[in-house]
């Protein structure tokens, strides 16, 4: 506010002028001021709103988003059925062992129908409690439906101080879900302090790794520590560095190719610290949690990751 | 409110299409909406913001698409060197990130004297990732580590997150708190990978050119929504790297011990001392070696500019 000085002339007359200019002056600041503070309380009003709105869109659409998946689903499963034998493919009153076997031939289906496949899906669970059964059932659709690595992630390394307790879970999974030909779909699972696979199998159809913070930027920092050992014993100089060489410091010999999806559960927007190196062309897919999700749901999201452009900077 | 704004200008290709004019033009419209955003982000009080101009990927676009790129970097920057003034009454210091060896002499000049122009001013700063990739940002990070090795300035062992944060081309930034990407794609694209490990990431689907005030506000709705889960992520991840740097600095200063203990037990107090030391030891080596890098970076930009100078005199 630019104020403009007034010139006071102390005479009698001119003092009681001076005094009424005092006053007018006085009640406009207070006008002023007091549209001020009202507009300071309408845009904290306006503001409080706009959040309240956008947690209330977020809510209604991941509501919305879960019925719209379930009913294309429903859709596109009486699709399949219709195409094809209804005796083997139906999903009404059948025994145990054949609801396995649809649902084994079904994903493999499903698989092959999409455009394309990520070779390597993370999954970055953003959850403070994550469920072992819903992760297991996340990792056997993966390898159900063709993808051949997978990784699991949290940012606290839950999953990694709890190791066996994921592993026992994926094959207690995969023996429920995929019955005879669980031999068929063998898992090896990588892991991380000694390069040598926990179980030993007869065709490895997948890769499951178990990841933690511990494997991003402390990684990087491993691998250029290495590096810089090698410069002080003169065995290579700085400028020998480039991004492939660093890269496959990184990638040890045990390497799992970057990750094509990161399917991301919860309502946090950030990779938190997952695999930062590997990400930098990985599509991110959120869903809202990992909780009881369904088979519907992350195929979905594999559509979603189906339909993505990658243009590589052309 | 976020303090740093990181942008990928993601669409202007596709809003050329959709207008049916000439690429070039979707490109100049993409610079204008980019000085439109930087005053909102000024009006909002964000006082830092970086956007990813040209990757080192867009190299393998169409020559003419490249030249045409070339050439609005050439003019916008002699732009801002016609408006120094304007520049240093807001304030504005411009910085190019990127392997700038890789872009035309001429404009490699033109950076120079933009960024030598701006070094000193405060109040606001503009980073520009130009001939970028985080991967290289990265690897350049582990270049210079080694190069402090080489001349005996730092161990391998001194290596660490804090170092490399150092190294990096945004050493003089904080992390983002917010990464907006335009058009609808939903990853990365090898931007600020370290950086944004702990950032809040919005995927809008506008184009970049189409861009408006609204939707930047929805993407600072969002950063507030996950502010605290992403503060908390945060924290973790600092107290662990203390521990972590602890932890390296116990073992080194024990080794040390070892070597100089002749196989003897040693006190828990000789011990601490010994701990203390090397803490101290490291932090000053690491000191000195940041000190000569950004001598190393100065001199870089001040060569280029004595040789603009000369041209120019020429």
């Amino acid at each position: 506010m630019k104020w403009h000085s007034q010139s006071i002339f102390l005479s009698g007359g001119a003092f009681k002028n001076w005094n009424a200019a005092l006053y007018e002056w006085l009640k406009i600041r207070q006008k002023i001021f007091l549209r001020l503070y009202m507009m300071a309380v309408v845009y904290e009003f306006v503001w409080r709103m706009l959040h309240a709105l956008l947690h209330l869109q977020r809510t209604i659409l991941s509501w919305f988003r879960i019925s719209i998946w379930n009913w294309n689903w429903r859709l596109w499963r009486r699709a399949v059925a219709a195409v094809q034998v209804p005796a083997v493919f139906g999903f009404q009153n059948h025994t145990y062992n054949n609801k396995k076997s649809c649902g084994r031939v079904r994903w493999k289906s499903d698989g092959k129908s999409l455009e394309k496949l990520p070779l390597h899906v993370g999954l970055l669970i953003a959850e403070e409690e994550p469920r072992y059964t819903d992760i297991a059932n996340l990792v056997v659709w993966c390898m159900a439906v063709g993808i051949s690595y997978v990784s699991v992630y949290d940012n606290q390394g839950i999953f990694r101080r709890n190791n066996s307790r994921l592993m026992d879970e994926i094959l207690k999974q995969q023996q429920e879900l995929l019955g005879l030909d669980s031999l068929k779909y063998s898992v090896e699972f990588l892991n991380n302090s000694n390069d040598k696979p926990e179980q030993q199998v007869l065709s490895c159809q997948a890769t499951v790794k178990v990841l933690s913070p511990d494997d991003g930027k402390p990684g990087i920092v491993t691998a250029a520590q290495k590096f810089c050992q090698l410069v002080e014993q003169q065995q290579q100089r700085s400028t020998d560095l480039d991004v492939n060489m660093l890269d496959s410091l990184l990638r040890g010999t045990k390497g799992m190719p970057d990750p094509d999806l990161v399917m991301k559960f919860g309502t946090v927007d950030s990779t938190l610290g997952f695999l930062p190196w590997h990400i930098r062309l990985a599509e991110i897919i959120s869903l809202p949690s990992h909780i009881n999700i369904t088979y519907e749901d992350f195929f979905s999201a594999l559509k979603c990751y189906a339909g993505c452009e990658q243009r590589l900077g052309k | 409110m976020p303090k740093h704004v990181a942008f990928i200008m993601d669409g202007n290709r596709r809003y050329a299409r959709k207008l049916h004019v000439e690429r070039q033009q979707g490109h100049t419209q993409g610079f204008d909406k980019l000085a439109e955003t930087l005053r909102w982000c000024l009006n909002l009080e964000i006082r830092e913001v970086t956007v990813y101009a040209f990757s080192i990927e867009n190299f393998k676009r169409a020559k003419d698409e490249v030249d045409g790129l070339m050439e609005l970097a050439r003019q916008k920057f002699s732009r801002l060197l016609d408006e120094q003034e304007d520049l240093e009454k807001h304030g504005v210091c411009i910085r190019v990130l990127g392997d700038l060896t890789l872009l035309p002499l001429d404009i490699q000049k033109l950076i120079a004297q933009a960024v030598l122009a701006t070094k000193h001013h405060n109040k606001c700063f503009l980073n520009v990732c130009f001939a970028y990739t985080s991967r290289h940002e990265i690897t350049n990070a582990v270049k210079e580590a080694a190069w402090g090795v080489e001349q005996g300035l730092i161990k391998p062992s001194d290596v660490s997150e804090f170092l490399l944060d150092e190294c990096l081309y945004t050493n003089n930034s904080p992390d983002p708190d917010l990464l907006i990407r335009t058009s609808g794609e939903v990853r990365l694209s090898d931007f600020l990978l370290w950086q944004t490990t702990y950032s809040c990431l919005v995927f809008q689907s506008i184009l970049w050119p189409e861009y408006s005030f609204w939707n930047l506000c929805e993407a600072i709705l969002q950063y507030q929504l996950n502010h605290q889960a992403l503060q908390k992520a945060r924290d973790q991840h600092a107290e662990a790297r203390v521990l972590q740097q602890l932890e390296a600095d116990r073992c080194c200063a024990a080794d040390l011990l070892q070597q100089t203990g002749l196989g003897k037990p040693v006190d828990p107090q000789l011990r601490q001392e010994a701990l203390q030391k090397y803490t101290a030891e490291r932090e000053e080596r690491v000191h000195s070696f940041l000190t000569a890098l950004q001598e190393k970076r100065d001199r870089f930009f001040t060569d280029l500019n004595k040789g603009f100078i000369a041209s120019a005199k020429a």
